[in-house]
């Protein structure tokens, strides 16, 4: 019979609630809290659930996601499983991190399950298969039973259907298919045509996805007078990075005061992107966060002045859902001090 | 203006004494359709074919595929081409159907031609798998272009186009099976039940994207680069006035037996009166420059609004450049108030991930997809080649490749094969036929 792991947090795991989401990560054999549902459904023995706390997962990913491939190492499994997380957050994020870890690790068939609202879906729904879960552990056996349904086509090694027929998230790729009707395309052009003459509904083949533009803001009127921000996705950070702002996919951000200093200095920054070569940001921070060039601006009175932080994360891997969700927390501290203009610099 | 096309099923074909057709069986004096055939005195070698579905046959370099007919009260095939120039789409013809005149390079193939299998996985990749093929295995003295990647098989498809209307010939006074009738009444002279209906107008986008003379789909003869849109009526696209080119990766292409039997135009045929008013067809093109394309958008549109459409489809022969002036034409359409669908093929890449068309926009919000170019195929050998296999390898097939790092070369000592879907004859047939779709995964 072929042979599964499945990994939970520290709720589901049974260790606690809230108050034991630092707890590390852990292996243990046999069945554990959602594992035993799970069990029933897949034609495939659990050998091992994997635990380790939400918030130990987000703080500390990398090691958290080095011992557990550890942990995995040398043992045999067919399949890997993790959650179902629903809409938890934190949890979700840390079932697409070790899933992805995985598959890459050990090229085996993973899956999980999310809620759509759940960040998770966003960051790793092209990596890997998500099923389109529930919201809340109520729906804990409905979301077991598609996991498994899904997980009992790979470890059978039979053709996965499109997303859509499937239940999982569309990871972003589109394949041709013969369609089982055999309907011809005459006949669907056709009957598309007359149900969007006739105002009635119908379903394209092909969605457009909605372009989220932005519209360009009205020019600066003085310049002089403005107080300007600057912001970057090219991952300049103080060097002991203090807000732990992850090298790629980021979620995390930050803001550092540059009051008292002209110019981002060499040893007291550094990049942590890990999409570009670092060596010229490193050697010089401003290239990426020019602080030198608007101090310099301000003194010359070209702008009013410059905001006292600048705003910083990680460009690379992340998602427009992430990004749109940080910038939206920066938006009220650059509203409290009245910023007039932002210049945004990427890598 | 009414097309009777009067058919003849053939059920099987055989080499006989006399190209005749009786009861199903069509009989081609093989000595006879040979000499035809070498009568082109730039066809230095020929061979002749017959092919049916389920045969372990495969077909490459195809060049064409023509449904052979004859024109009743005389006259050539395809006006402008074949013969001297004259109005189709009025009066009748006979068909022989369920069969095509095929076309198969004997030695050489190009960025434009194609592959068939008769039967086999491959099979399902083109819709010609199901015909029965009267097939032309024949190389030519045009030297000039034997190592040129894009070709215009000048000789060959011509050979081809005037085999069918040789066969044609055999039934031009038997009485046909069945017949169709096309008709449609002149746009502002419809009943008024017809007139309450939604208008709608076929917008057909043939390829046109070389400047150079000789590749291009033709219209009554005339290169399809060198026009603006223009109104026609859809019998004069099922009665030969436009016929195939020799540009294009494969799948997008539309042989002329496509053109003579295209479905979207029968299929709107069969609802004009019930449940629209079909008001005909308006002849863009796929010019390569960005002029060009806004241009024939403009055009399309201003003929649409003027006639009163109230819904359009737009197709387009290709992929890739023409993307432009295909969603070009659907964004100027639905700009002037004409609800437009769209058919086309996608190009997502071999991994799926990459954009379908080349450009997108918003007001593209109906379409009908028929298939991935980028597909990989990978196919076992075939008992039977007609034309060399090598082509798909070596002469610069879209969809096949010489060496491949990773995937080796697209025709394998064996005979197997690898390639992409880009090099399946008409294979992604956005005509109408196409059983295929795009589904996310």
């Amino acid at each position: 019979m072929a042979k599964a792991i499945l990994y939970l947090n520290q709720f589901f795991g049974q260790i606690g609630g809230e108050d034991k989401a630092d707890v590390g990560s852990s292996i243990h054999e046999g069945l554990i809290g959602p594992a035993m549902e799970l069990d029933k459904h897949l034609d495939a023995e659990i050998t091992h659930t994997v635990i380790c706390g939400d918030n130990f997962m987000g703080s500390n990913t990398e090691e958290a996601i080095n011992t557990i491939l550890g942990f995995l190492e040398g043992k045999q499994f067919d399949i890997f499983l993790a959650g179902p997380a629903f809409q938890a957050g934190r949890y979700g994020i840390a079932c697409g991190h070790i899933c992805k870890a995985v598959k890459d690790k050990f090229n085996v068939p993973v899956v999980t399950s999310m809620h759509e609202e759940n960040p998770g879906v966003e960051m790793f729904k092209k990596d890997i298969y998500i099923m389109k879960g529930g919201n809340s552990a109520a729906k804990m056996r409905q979301d077991i039973k598609s996991m498994a349904s899904l997980a009992n086509k790979l470890i059978r090694k039979e053709t996965i259907l499109e997303a859509a027929q499937e239940g999982y998230y569309s990871r972003g790729v589109r394949h041709q298919v013969w369609r089982d009707d055999k309907k011809p395309a005459a006949d669907r052009v056709v009957e598309m045509l007359i149900k969007k003459v006739n105002g009635e509904p119908y379903e394209t083949e092909l969605p457009v996805p909605k372009m989220d533009r932005v519209s360009i803001a009205p020019p600066i009127a003085d310049l002089s007078k403005a107080n300007i921000a600057l912001v970057t996705s090219g991952g300049i950070v103080p060097v002991d990075n203090p807000d732990r702002i992850q090298s790629a996919s980021a979620t995390r951000w930050g803001r550092y005061n540059t009051e008292g200093t002209d110019d981002l200095q060499k040893g007291d920054y550094k990049t942590i992107h890990a999409g570009y070569d670092p060596a010229a940001a490193d050697d010089d921070p401003d290239r990426v966060a020019p602080v030198d060039a608007l101090k310099a601006y301000e003194k010359e009175g070209i702008i009013g002045r410059l905001h006292k932080y600048f705003y910083s994360t990680v460009g690379t891997g992340t998602t427009q859902a992430e990004a749109a969700r940080m910038a939206k927390e920066m938006i009220p501290h650059l509203k409290e001090d009245n910023v007039d203009g932002i210049i945004l610099t990427s890598t | 203006m009414r097309l009777e096309i009067g058919n003849f099923h053939v059920k099987d074909i055989v080499f006989g004494d006399k190209t005749a057709y009786a009861n199903g069986i069509l009989t081609i004096d093989k000595k006879e359709a040979l000499d035809f055939i070498r009568q082109d005195e730039h066809i230095t070698e020929a061979e002749l074919y017959i092919v049916k579905p389920g045969d372990k046959v495969r077909m490459c370099p195809v060049k064409e595929t023509i449904e052979p007919r004859v024109r009743i009260s005389g006259g050539p095939l395809f006006p402008g081409y074949t013969g001297e120039l004259l109005p189709v789409g009025n009066g009748k013809c006979h068909a022989l159907k369920d069969c095509c005149v095929t076309v198969v390079g004997r030695h050489w193939g190009g960025f434009q031609d194609g592959l068939i299998d008769m039967s086999g996985e491959g099979a399902k990749y083109t819709y010609y798998s199901q015909l029965k093929h009267i097939v032309i295995v024949a190389d030519t003295d045009e030297d000039f272009e034997k190592r040129e990647q894009q070709k215009k098989n000048r000789a060959l498809r011509m050979v081809g186009h005037r085999m069918a209307e040789f066969i044609g010939q055999c039934v031009k006074d038997m009485a046909p099976e069945e017949t169709e009738i096309y008709e449609l009444d002149p746009v502002l002279k419809r009943k008024p039940e017809i007139m309450t209906l939604p208008k709608v107008v076929l917008v057909l986008q043939p390829q046109s994207q070389m400047e150079e003379d000789g590749y291009n789909d033709l219209l009554y003869g005339w290169d399809t680069n060198h026009m603006v849109p223009t109104f026609m009526h859809p019998n004069e696209v099922l009665d030969g006035g436009i016929i195939s080119g020799s540009f294009m990766p494969c799948s997008s292409k539309w042989s002329t037996y496509d053109f003579q039997n295209f479905p979207v135009i029968k299929r709107l045929y069969q609802e004009h009166g019930k449940t629209l008013n079909f008001l005909g067809i308006i002849m863009s093109n796929l010019n390569v420059a960005l002029e060009q394309k806004e241009r024939s958008a403009m055009f399309v549109a201003q003929i649409a609004k003027s006639l009163g459409a109230d819904g359009a489809i737009v197709a387009e022969e290709g992929y890739g450049n023409p993307d432009a002036d295909f969603v070009a034409c659907i964004v100027a359409l639905e700009d002037v108030g004409v609800k437009t669908v769209g058919i086309t093929n996608e190009c997502t890449g071999r991994d799926g991930a990459s954009q379908p068309l080349v450009t997108m926009d918003e007001k593209m919000n109906a379409v009908v997809s028929c298939g991935n170019v980028s597909e990989i195929i990978e196919l076992p050998p075939m008992e039977t080649v007609l034309g060399e296999l090598e082509a798909l390898a070596r002469d610069g097939l879209s969809g096949g490749w010489g060496t491949d790092e990773i995937l080796g070369p697209s025709v394998r000592k064996d005979g197997s094969i690898i390639m992409e879907n880009n090099a399946m004859f008409c294979g992604d047939q956005v005509v109408g036929w196409s059983p295929k779709t795009v589904k996310e995964f």
